[in-house]
């Protein structure tokens, strides 16, 4: 059914075949993303800064030389040879605004992400408290999988002043932030003990990227997206799943992102193989797939994957008319400041929950800005980047606090992180209210 | 007495070298270049270093010339050279026996040589086209042929030579009296200085001076027939252009050639950040009055397109074209360009036209540039009764004695490492001496890695000249093409110079860069050249700058700004009406 909108530019990489067409194909000698030569990417840049500009990271951090260093110049200043990486790139928070603003489409975020890689592969003492710290926070998933068999124990010792403390001094994890709680039936588990999808349909099916965060920690997003997606008539698939690989790509730990990759794709193509398309709760995660996946790896069904990823309530925008069913529905005093990720903005859909909110009867949301939230997923965790991120952030608080609405609104888990730490606000998912709204 | 020994002309690679060479064995030389540095052929090069493995076929002298003084080169020069290694590749329907003929030619001149399969040859270069049938691996290198130049000449001067720039030769002194039977000699040169004499700086009077000399050495290659021509002797070279083309960034880390018999567009050399492609062959009358034509710039692209596919999508970033200094015997007539000769000629004008203490050199290559000059040096040094021997092939030149690039950049000097990794490639040994500053050292060509101390370092050397402070340095010669850089390099002439020196330094180097930019504007470099438009005619004002005028800006002619004006109502409205009007 998404063939219609897997067309458009040719050259966004989401769009390429896999198959090797018969036009020139470089040998593969660079079997690893670690390895990839994006010196031809400098090609494009023109050195306008526009991406220097809307960095959150150098607005605050004047040590930090901004996403055109990181990106197009230090990759054409590099001699085959070369080997060493400026360590300032793990400072990027890879939040991808650089992407997304230039005018010239240089590939910043693959330049970053792989040069990042190279510089943990080959630069970062793999004994050291950073890699190990980078390590842990990457690889979020495979602790909150342990956490989450005993979660009131987890909950427990997470929120323990001397754990907390352990992790700062051991770790560097900062103490300041409140650790997430994991939830006492993940997301699977409900899914299982639901027996499953509960409408079967060849015409509507979609697969359910819902990542580690809902899955562990939130679950009512997940539930949400699944009723909502009922409630429409679509047969529901959760297939096996890894992490998408954000917070490793953050970390330049790609060679778990890559472990990571292989799963979903292959789990997620055979999905597409069976007539459904892919959608996601979390922004980064769609982004992951849609964006990083086909600029870093090139598993055999990447790119039908990256083309037929889609945002949850952007997916439904496009399918069906959820503009229409929102202004029939109701609910009671929602107001919500909303905030926009920046991966959610890369992927043009920073205006949609704003939008759908105000169709909905007795809800309003309001912008509360451009800026970046300033944690950036596993960015803020980290005791050192702790007082950049909340300075990255401030602008955030300060229009949250101005808005009219008590309670936060937002897509991705991390910026919820934030915006509660921030301000002390419940922060909603848009799938909630929507699934509140429609199908309670 | 005579004002110097030897007076060499030309400060190109030759010139240079033979002004090392004469100084390191002792005696007083001065060097006259009517531009700077490498102003002529040698700045206009693609910076291959030659293995020989081009010559191993047609010319097997300058091949075993070639692999001796590659070997050489890497010793004495290290800092200027990157041994990249190379590669003649023989793509499906090139000639079996061409390819076979070149190695055995290698081996027999000794140059290594080593036959890659199609797929070991991609391997090592991965955007090779598919069309490889196999490689020969020899030991091609680059080299910078600006910082080489300006090793010789800062060499020549620590040995006591005196290297005067911006000074053109507008006569040639000759006397009677010489020891030839015609009884004529030269006995100097009229030069005349741009500004100076000594630095360039920007608006100082010129002034003309004769320098007089017992022996007069014309070694400017292309320009050899005109310096003959005012001595009145003929010295027939036959300048040969070749069109070259500058990409973006680096496509290839090896030299790559095609294997096949002489052909133009046959090879791509990884120059720095940049690939240069080249080049053509074409005999044209007069060095400096040539025309650029855009088809040698479109065949250098498709035909190496087909070696390197992936060049034909790729950012170009300027082209430039050179003169060969081809010269052979008048007798020879060869009429095709490519057959003459590479071999240099040293004419020994007392013996050839009856005029004494006067040499010309002509012809030969860079990469035997030390040779050439060895010779000339051991020429003129007999002529002189001195009994020095060459040291040249054994000391290292200013930045190569012993050094190395694998440093911790940021904590000595405080430099991002690909910026410190750069400038200790560029500085070599002499890294410490220019980047340990006190003060703050930002970075002023983003795309080069140039930091403020590398070109203070060039200021120091060259004065007002940025276009020799860019050839030091690379500063603006990365993507933007000076469009972000230009302005902060003439910035750092003040205090020492003034501001309106400065404005002209920029200008001159603004235009340089321009003027190579012309041949590449398309694809992305038109966006850049657009945006480098908008940057210094808009924001900086520069098409209109008032600080151009001729005539003084009469600021009473302002009024005070609007709370100084509150009285005056009629002038307020007045200009307020001409800015809605504007």
């Amino acid at each position: 059914m998404s063939d219609a909108e897997s067309g458009g530019d040719p050259h966004d990489a989401r769009n390429e075949e896999t198959v090797e067409s018969d036009e020139f194909e470089p040998v593969q000698v660079f079997p690893e993303s670690e390895e990839m030569d994006l010196r031809p990417g400098s090609d494009d840049c023109y050195k306008c800064s526009t991406c220097d500009s809307v960095c959150p990271v150098a607005e605050v951090d004047d040590e930090f030389p901004g996403p055109k260093f990181q990106g197009p110049e230090q990759w054409r200043l590099k001699r085959k040879d070369d080997r060493d990486i400026d360590d300032s790139v793990m400072s990027c928070s890879n939040c991808m605004r650089c992407d997304s603003s230039c005018p010239s489409d240089v590939p910043l975020s693959q330049m970053h992400n792989t040069a990042r890689g190279q510089f943990v592969q080959e630069q970062m003492e793999k004994l050291s408290q950073e890699y190990l710290r980078n390590r842990i926070l990457a690889n979020y998933r495979f602790f909150a999988e342990l956490g989450s068999k005993v979660p009131r124990l987890t909950n427990f010792l997470m929120g323990n002043v001397v754990v907390q403390s352990v992790n700062e001094k051991l770790l560097g994890i900062t103490s300041e932030r409140e650790f997430p709680e994991f939830a006492d039936e993940t997301f699977r588990e409900w899914w299982t003990n639901r027996g499953g999808a509960k409408i079967e349909s060849d015409e509507k099916r979609v697969a359910y990227f819902h990542g580690c965060y809902s899955n562990y920690n939130t679950p009512e997003v997940g539930k949400s997206l699944v009723r909502l997606f009922e409630y429409f008539g679509y047969e529901v698939l959760v297939p096996p799943q890894k992490c998408s690989g954000t917070p490793m790509f953050a970390n330049g730990m790609l060679a778990d992102a890559r472990r990571a990759a292989e799963t979903n794709v292959s789990e997620f193509a055979a999905a597409i193989e069976e007539g459904a398309d892919v959608i996601a709760s979390c922004t980064s995660c769609s982004m992951s797939l849609r964006q990083e996946y086909p600029e870093l790896f090139d598993f055999e069904g990447t790119a039908s994957v990256a083309a037929q990823t889609y945002e949850a309530v952007e997916y439904l925008r496009l399918h069906e008319d959820l503009a229409a069913e929102l202004e029939r529905a109701e609910v009671e005093d929602a107001d919500f400041a909303y905030h926009a990720p920046c991966h959610a903005r890369n992927q043009g859909l920073a205006g949609q929950a704003v939008e759908m909110m105000d169709l909905l009867g007795g809800a309003s949301a309001e912008d509360v800005g451009e800026s970046c939230s300033g944690i950036s997923g596993t960015y803020g965790w980290k005791a050192e980047k702790y007082d950049t991120s909340m300075e990255i952030g401030a602008e955030m608080f300060d229009h949250m606090e101005d808005a009219e609405a008590e309670t936060g609104m937002t897509e991705c888990p991390t910026c919820a992180m934030q915006m509660e730490h921030g301000t002390g606000y419940e922060i909603r998912h848009p799938l909630e209210v929507m699934a509140e709204a429609l199908v309670e | 007495m005579t004002d110097t020994e030897v007076l060499v002309v030309g400060g190109g690679s030759t010139g240079c070298g033979v002004a090392r060479d004469l100084a390191m064995r002792g005696v007083d030389v001065t060097l006259v270049e009517k531009g700077n540095l490498t102003n002529g052929t040698t700045g206009r090069m693609h910076g291959l270093l030659h293995s020989g493995g081009r010559y191993a076929v047609s010319d097997r002298a300058s091949a075993e010339e070639c692999i001796e003084e590659n070997r050489v080169l890497r010793d004495i020069a290290g800092h200027c050279v990157e041994m990249t290694g190379g590669q003649f590749v023989q793509l499906e329907g090139d000639p079996d026996e061409y390819f076979e003929e070149k190695l055995e030619g290698c081996r027999e001149c000794g140059i290594p040589a080593e036959v890659l399969t199609g797929e070991a040859a991609r391997e090592e270069e991965p955007y090779l086209t598919k069309d490889v049938k196999r490689a020969i691996r020899v030991p091609d290198g680059a080299i910078d042929p600006f910082r080489l130049c300006v090793a010789n000449a800062a060499s020549a001067q620590q040995h006591g030579a005196r290297i005067e720039t911006h000074a053109e030769v507008t006569d040639v002194l000759v006397d009677d009296g010489g020891t030839a039977e015609s009884g004529r000699r030269v006995r100097g040169l009229e030069v005349r200085h741009t500004s100076g004499p000594g630095k360039r700086e920007h608006r100082q009077p010129g002034e003309t001076e004769e320098i007089t000399a017992e022996h007069v050495v014309n070694a400017t290659g292309a320009w050899a027939g005109q310096i003959g021509e005012m001595a009145g002797v003929d010295v027939e070279v036959r300048p040969s252009k070749g069109a070259m083309v500058v990409m973006n960034c680096r496509q290839v880390d090896t030299v790559v050639n095609r294997c096949r018999p002489k052909g133009d567009a046959d090879i791509v050399v990884p120059h720095e950040t940049t690939a240069i492609l080249g080049t053509t062959d074409v005999e044209v009358e007069d060095p400096e009055d040539y025309p650029e034509e855009q088809w040698e710039v479109d065949l250098m692209i498709d035909e190496l397109s087909r070696l390197v596919p992936i060049l034909d999508e790729a950012r170009t970033v300027r082209s430039f074209w050179g003169v060969r200094p081809l010269y052979e015997p008048p007798e020879m007539g060869t009429t095709d360009p490519t057959d003459i000769t590479r071999d240099f000629f040293l004419l020994d004008h007392a013996d050839r036209d009856g005029l004494a203490d006067f040499t010309s050199i002509v012809g030969g290559k860079f990469t035997t540039y030390r040779m050439m000059a060895e010779k000339i040096s051991d020429h003129v040094c007999d002529k002189l009764g001195v009994s020095a021997e060459c040291r040249t092939a054994d000391v290292p030149l200013p930045g190569s004695e012993d050094f190395s690039v694998l440093r911790d950049y940021m904590d000595e000097f405080g430099l991002r490492s690909p910026i410190g990794r750069r400038s200790v490639q560029r500085l070599g040994s002499r890294a410490d001496d220019v980047l340990d500053t006190d003060g703050p050292n930002p970075v002023l060509c983003d795309c080069e890695a140039v930091t403020r101390a590398e070109v203070q370092d060039a200021i120091d050397q060259s004065g007002t000249d940025l276009n020799a402070v860019r050839i030091r340095t690379r500063a603006s010669m990365g993507n933007c093409q000076g469009g972000f850089c230009c302005h902060r390099m003439a910035a750092e002439l003040h205090p020492e110079y003034d501001e309106p020196q400065a404005r002209e330094a920029l200008d001159e180097l603004f235009q340089e860069r321009w003027k190579g930019e012309r041949h590449a504007l398309w694809g992305e470099q038109l966006s850049q050249a657009a945006l480098n438009y908008a940057l210094h005619a808009t924001t900086m004002n520069r098409d209109r700058d008032p600080a151009d005028r001729e005539d003084a800006i009469s600021f009473e002619e302002f009024d005070s700004g609007a709370s100084a004006s509150k009285g005056d109502e009629s002038k307020t409205s007045e200009t307020k009406e001409a800015r809605h009007g504007d």
